[in-house]
């Protein structure tokens, strides 16, 4: 069976959920800032459209902003980890396997999955999820995940694919191909990409019929695995890539169903302690800790379940201990006697360098190899556990002084009965 | 590993040895006849839970409060909490929310002879006639309000 994958991708994320609760505001300039409210990190197409490049510091372009009244936004990770939560869950139901790649966008396996109209199938699935919770996606589809990635890219820029488009079909690829810089193929990098138009390879197609064999001795394994990928030949898995840093996933589906509350909090204690380990090892802290847990939604026959929960941490992390603990309280909040699960996992969002200032870690010193403050840590986190209240009150009226600015952050509208989107 | 089984009429739990000095055991309080089982037994797990009677889909499922009276007569009061399923189709008769001209309403979406109207549960509200230069798109649909006593 020739394999389709499909990589579906929220428009403009960020913005987009601020927009689901704040519909005056369609239309209009919207863009999302960075932690401390220093860079541009979202845009919707009005911003793109005036100019505004992703990453710039707000400073840059603070007349622009004055000029046509772009309504600007703090990050609000605890808002977007609950909506991504919600696109992948409803992404879920239309295929088997489903690789969550970053907190927008998601690879599903459709191999045999759409027995007529792959189109019409992609179309479906932009409907679901635009029904269930009020974010536009875009849908790319093909024999291979750089395929796929490729005509998410084309279906995102070209407004007549309706937000669909399909490159199983050669014919179409190569027309595709010709007319797109190489630089926008899916892990070829701004220096890859200068290398690769000295030697006169500027367009996909130049690279696409390139031997992969030659590319590899000139360049690496990875552009070699791109050729082949870009002629439909499959060597990506799902989840092979590294995911993208702005979070950190781990989940998996379990050899056999699970109904204990205690064999799932081990197995997600397993994925924190991983999520952790990758967040170490690219030098990251995370502010934000999301948990999933879902029986097998391709067997009807059984009771159907599927929750998922985020916590916003006071203090950003890179602690295990932190990690398994706040998963493990999510995981009270939302897991259910009598149902068989079929997985679960945990996303780790919020991502900053480890280094970034003006933030209270608390934690920090357990991982800067100051080994005497490990017992010290040790009677804490006991304390922690047997008194919550009392450690926790006191971390988090100490990092009110140190908190990172948020001025214009939106309501969390699905996380606090508090702060629940009003209507007339 | 030694384990210890109990064995109950259908089925059996394994517990380490380790921690059966902890189980926590449910305390019956109904009277039982000697040597008849409680047929409570069977049950005594079981909790309910709202979500279950309130949630259908959750990915779909938002909560809204609501603000003002204009619902009153359908027994939506000032700051109850709506339970919004957006994957509901939203057919004449309904409670939605939706957002009309940017702002976000609960009304009963009605259709009279072909036109679209929204309408008020309260005499004091007038009914908003959907004409074509009003921007209204269907946000959810409402389908249950919890409502303090």
């Amino acid at each position: 069976m020739t394999p389709l994958l499909a990589l579906v991708d929220c428009n403009n994320f960020y913005v987009s959920c601020e927009r689901v609760f704040r519909p005056d505001l369609i239309g209009k300039p919207v863009a999302v800032l960075s932690n401390n409210d220093g860079c541009i990190v979202a845009r919707s197409q009005e911003v793109k459209d005036l100019g505004v490049k992703m990453g710039v510091p707000l400073f840059q372009i603070q007349q622009l902003v004055n000029q046509h009244q772009i309504q600007l936004f703090s990050s609000n990770y605890t808002l977007y980890a609950d909506m991504s939560a919600r696109v992948m869950s409803t992404l879920e139901e239309f295929a088997p396997s489903l690789e969550v790649y970053s907190i927008d966008e998601a690879f599903l396996d459709l191999t045999g999955v759409c027995h007529r109209s792959p189109i019409t199938y992609a179309h479906s699935i932009r409907k679901a999820v635009f029904r269930a919770t009020g974010i536009p996606v875009c849908v790319g589809m093909g024999p291979t995940k750089t395929l796929a990635k490729l005509a998410n890219f084309a279906a995102k820029k070209w407004k007549m694919t309706g937000g669909v488009l399909d490159l199983s079909d050669q014919v179409r690829r190569e027309k595709l191909m010709r007319i797109v810089p190489v630089g926008e193929v899916w892990g070829i990098g701004s220096r890859t990409t200068a290398k690769l138009n000295k030697i006169g390879i500027n367009t996909v197609l130049d690279l696409a019929i390139q031997p992969s064999k030659r590319i590899q001795t000139q360049f690496n394994i990875v552009v070699a695995r791109t050729v082949l990928e870009l002629n439909g030949i499959p060597c990506l898995e799902l989840e092979e890539i590294a995911p993208d840093k702005q979070q950190i996933v781990c989940s998996r589906s379990f050899s056999r169903r699970l109904t204990e509350y205690k064999e799932l909090s081990t197995a997600l204690a397993e994925y924190c302690s991983r999520a952790a380990e990758k967040l170490r090892r690219q030098r990251s802290v995370a502010g934000c800790i999301t948990v999933f847990i879902r029986t097998n939604p391709f067997n009807q026959n059984e009771p159907q379940y599927q929750r998922s929960a985020s916590a916003k941490l006071d203090t950003t992390t890179q602690d295990t201990r932190v990690i398994i603990a706040t998963a493990n309280r999510l995981l009270t909040e939302i897991y259910k006697m009598g149902y068989r699960y079929h997985k679960c996992g945990v996303q780790l969002s919020d991502i900053k360098p480890e280094s970034s200032p003006g933030q209270l870690e608390l934690f920090d010193f357990i991982d800067n190899g100051l080994h005497e403050n490990r017992p010290l840590m040790t009677v804490v986190d006991q304390i922690n556990r047997r008194f919550p209240k009392s450690i926790s009150v006191a971390a988090t009226g100490i990092d009110k002084s140190w908190k990172s600015k948020a001025d214009r952050v939106s309501q969390r509208y699905t996380t606090d009965w508090r702060e629940l989107v009003k209507v007339r | 590993m030694d384990q210890l089984l109990i064995f109950s009429a259908s089925t059996y739990i394994r517990y380490p040895v380790k921690t059966v000095r902890r189980i926590p055991l449910p305390l019956f309080v109904d009277k039982v006849a000697a040597g008849f089982p409680s047929p409570a037994d069977d049950f005594v797990e079981k909790t309910l839970d709202l979500n279950e009677l309130l949630v259908q889909k959750p990915a779909a499922t938002f909560f809204a409060r609501a603000q003002g009276e204009s619902m009153l007569d359908a027994g939506i009061h000032h700051n109850d909490i709506l339970v919004v399923d957006r994957s509901i189709e939203p057919v004449p008769g309904k409670i939605v929310v939706c957002a009309l001209n940017g702002e976000l309403t609960v009304k009963r979406l009605d259709r009279d002879n072909g036109q679209w109207k929204l309408k008020a549960e309260n005499p004091e509200y007038a009914d908003i006639v959907i004409y074509e230069e009003l921007e209204m798109v269907v946000w959810g649909v409402v389908t249950n309000v919890i409502h303090p006593l």
